[in-house]
């Protein structure tokens, strides 16, 4: 069935279907986060934490919650038909979560003072950043297509339901940040 | 009226920014002079994940019917 025989209703209709899915795969990907999580308290308990860069961790942090908010514009952007702002906004989006990847992988990484293979501390700092990272690496793809599909003018108020699913999908990665910041940079004194 | 629920929209947006900026400075202050305090440190990652969840995920859309989508 082409885009132009689906009714407005059925398009809605089949937006909240893709929402419940959407969450549940949401769900089950959060299962992974909290293990690591889980893993983190578990092994290192409350006074230890990995020795990493704290003004890095504030400054990728700061970009990652930033780029939430221009992701939330450009979907109210988009949602009232101000397809200028939602370009704008999903590209400054897009431009924050590869500045956030080059913090993480490019600075952070480098300037550690461990390996991988140097405790458990040190892997679990691998684990919950890599895998993070992965996932925003992921959105950033997905970002991307958005974008070159904005540009292409295939959205409107009426039917965003991709725009919104990027949205919520990087947003998900801001909340599993937002959990792993204190965990990794604040609590606990450094054990490395 | 569509004016009016489109600056809404976007203020709010604005307002949950604000509140994210203002906790994560009070979250890094917090940890750098007591980072053994661990459940206010995670009480407060709570408080950003819940906001970001219900406002920017829009999490009650979920229940709502395709009549309120907006």
């Amino acid at each position: 069935m082409s885009s132009e025989t689906v009714t407005t209703s059925q398009y809605r209709w089949r937006a909240n279907s893709n929402r419940l899915g959407l969450w549940l795969f949401l769900l089950s990907d959060s299962f992974v986060f909290g293990g690591l999580l889980v893993s983190r308290f578990y092994l290192l308990g409350t006074a230890q934490r990995p020795e990493v860069s704290q003004v890095v961790g504030l400054v990728v942090t700061a970009m990652l919650l930033v780029s939430s908010f221009f992701m939330n514009r450009a979907e109210t952007a988009i949602a009232f038909g101000d397809r200028k702002t939602f370009l704008r906004s999903t590209l400054i989006t897009l431009a924050l979560g590869t500045l956030f990847l080059i913090g993480v992988v490019g600075v952070e990484w480098q300037i550690a003072p461990f390996g991988p293979a140097d405790g458990a501390a040190a892997s679990l700092f691998y684990a919950m950043t890599g895998f993070h990272a992965f996932h925003v690496l992921t959105g950033v793809i997905f970002l991307a297509i958005i974008y070159r599909n904005g540009r292409k003018g295939l959205y409107n108020e009426e039917r965003h339901w991709p725009v919104e699913a990027a949205a919520v999908y990087w947003h998900f990665i801001d909340v599993v940040w937002i959990l792993f910041y204190p965990s990794l940079y604040l609590i606990g004194t450094p054990v490395l | 009226m569509d004016e009016n629920k489109k600056k809404e929209a976007y203020q709010i947006g604005v307002s949950v920014m604000i509140l994210l900026v203002v906790l994560t400075i009070g979250e890094f202050f917090l940890g750098a002079v007591a980072s053994s305090w661990w459940a206010p440190l995670l009480g407060v990652a709570a408080i950003k994940a819940y906001f970001v969840i219900k406002e920017y995920m829009h999490l009650p859309r979920l229940f709502a019917g395709e009549e309120e989508m907006h």
